[in-house]
């Protein structure tokens, strides 16, 4: 326990507290040294156009990301509830997209969106969706959602295989009941399976929106926040800040605002969806 | 239910075609590896009809296998020297490492945590999980200072340090949840034969947690191997893991994707090989444990 207990206290509590004094100073590039500056920081936070862009993003790749990853995973997960020919292969393939690491799944994504010769670009081009002349990482109305497709191709099987295992777990008696009852498919599905599978799903939720929330890697190696401002996200914002434009301060208080934002965010979910483990 | 053939066929055949259109990117990504500089290039893509070659690999690892095609290019796109075996290496130690020291820890505290009573356990156990919520980028503004102070930057053993702790919520709660499963009738009926606690743990419930032991383990190893921001952050040029090191082939005068796909189609090999050895018990790991198999 002590050394569980030290790690921790070393690496969350003091980096915080040393975040908090950092926002309150700001590196002075004249004096080569950091100065206090008091609450300018976080004045200049909220009158920052430029953050609420980023917070704006954020939500919409959040909600976007997080609708999606679940609709599809719980549709691939109740079609593969089954013994039908080579699926337990098929199970075991979906497993593989989660150990590449995603800064790798992002360069992927960037290769499959090439606008000269990218394998995506073809298939849109070929269907009249979207024309090869408009490049999708960087014309801003695309952008995202080009960023969006490496998160959900990612993720959506880790929804599918928590779903899996959910159902694999469920009781067989309440569906035998419904089959007497003469239920359709979709009644059974809505007041039996989501019910049971709530706990399940509420994880879900809290794990991949925490982790949706504070996105880095993609953005990162796909768009750098380009093009112009369309893809910053809040984690990226104030690691630029941070590191590329050496505002040292204001960098240390975006990334608080985003750790408060998500600690209201994740605690409030886990009070209404009683999560418990 | 009783189900007709046509719909079982149907169900058959969607089922295939989802996996295959998730597959897809991941078979693409190796004909990259595999294809020869032009033919990266084609449009629209060939997808199946090229030609294999393993000079992409030859050339990331500073290999010459004497059986492939054409001249080694002399100097690569961006003028870089990419030898990645070192890179490969520190991937492997950090990843190794970190990992046990993560488990080691885990392993303690959680029984501890299993097995004792104390005021404010339910507390301390959601305070070690908060942990995992905070936003990297929190983390590494300060933790970059620190080490800066410290001298830890670029050095393996901050890396290490990081890895560790970025694991260890999700390596305690699923060692718990391990611990949980063993009856505390097997540890009581011990204590009364006049066994010491620290030989029970030895001797009676490690041997039963190995398994769960191997499954943190390869779920930590997989975090580390595939993490990013904290490598690009706190190391400059002393070590730089496969992830952060296949980001710089972006270069100014050009992307040498084969080199770059045949980097990550090797980097992903041992983190597939693992996945497949513990693949039962990765659901419980992926979902702090709140799943029950």
């Amino acid at each position: 326990m002590a050394p569980l207990i030290m790690m921790l206290v070393a690496f969350t509590i003091i980096p915080v507290i040393y975040n908090i004094w950092l926002s309150f100073h700001e590196y002075s590039l004249f004096r080569r040294e950091l100065e206090f500056v008091g609450l300018l920081n976080w004045q200049k936070l909220f009158s920052d156009s430029r953050m609420w862009g980023a917070l704006g993003t954020t939500v919409f790749y959040f909600v976007f990301v997080l609708a999606i990853e679940l609709v599809l995973g719980m549709a691939i997960a109740l079609l593969l509830d089954a013994e039908e020919f080579g699926f337990e292969l098929l199970r075991t393939v979906l497993t593989l997209t989660l150990v590449v690491p995603p800064a790798i799944v992002g360069m992927m994504y960037l290769l499959i969106e090439d606008p000269e010769f990218g394998v995506l670009t073809y298939v849109l081009d070929l269907l009249g969706i979207l024309d090869k002349s408009t490049p999708i990482l960087a014309t801003s109305s695309t952008a995202l959602w080009g960023v969006m497709l490496a998160d959900i191709w990612q993720w959506t099987p880790f929804m599918v295989l928590i779903f899996l295992a959910g159902l694999r777990a469920l009781p067989a008696e309440p569906y035998e009941a419904a089959m007497l009852d003469g239920a359709s498919g979709f009644t059974v599905f809505r007041r039996i399976t989501l019910p049971l599978l709530s706990k399940v799903i509420a994880v879900a939720v809290l794990i991949r929106g925490i982790d949706i929330f504070r996105m880095f890697d993609y953005v990162f190696v796909m768009t750098s926040g380009g093009p112009g401002t369309a893809t910053y996200t809040l984690s990226l914002y104030s690691w630029q800040q941070t590191f590329s434009f050496i505002k040292w301060g204001y960098g240390a208080t975006l990334s608080l605002f985003t750790l408060i934002v998500i600690l209201i965010l994740a605690n409030l979910f886990i009070y209404v969806a009683k999560v418990r483990w | 239910m009783v189900q007709s053939k046509s719909y079982r066929m149907m169900r058959t055949l969607a089922g295939w075609a989802i996996v295959m259109l998730f597959a897809f990117p991941l078979y693409y990504w190796l004909t990259v590896a595999f294809k020869d500089g032009r033919e990266i290039f084609n449009y629209p893509p060939q997808v199946f009809d090229f030609k294999p070659t393993i000079r992409n690999f030859e050339e990331v690892f500073g290999l010459s296998l004497g059986f492939g095609f054409g001249e080694q290019r002399e100097v690569l796109p961006g003028g870089g020297n990419w030898k990645m075996g070192p890179r490969l290496w520190d991937s492997i130690v950090i990843a190794v490492l970190s990992t046990a020291l993560a488990l080691t820890i885990a392993t303690f505290a959680s029984y501890a945590l299993s097995r004792m009573r104390f005021a404010g356990q339910h507390h301390f156990v959601s305070w070690v999980l908060s942990t995992r919520m905070m936003p990297p980028v929190a983390v590494v503004i300060p933790v970059f200072f620190i080490y800066k102070e410290l001298s830890l930057l670029d050095t393996y053993t901050g890396v290490i340090l990081i890895h560790a702790l970025m694991n260890l919520p999700l390596a305690v709660l699923l060692m718990k949840s391990f611990f949980d499963d063993i009856p505390k009738e097997i540890d009581e009926s011990a204590l009364v034969d006049g066994a010491s606690r620290a030989l029970i743990f030895r001797r009676v419930v490690l041997p039963i947690v190995k398994g769960g032991m191997a499954a943190t383990a390869v779920l930590c190893f997989i975090f580390s191997w595939t993490e990013f921001i904290f490598v690009l952050t706190l190391t400059q040029t002393g070590l730089k893991t496969v992830p952060v090191v296949s980001s710089t082939f972006v270069t100014s005068t050009g992307t040498a994707w084969g080199n770059m796909a045949a980097l990550g189609a090797a980097a992903m090999i041992p983190a597939f090989v693992f996945i497949l050895l513990v693949q039962k018990h990765l659901v419980r790991g992926l979902t702090l444990g709140s799943v029950k198999e």
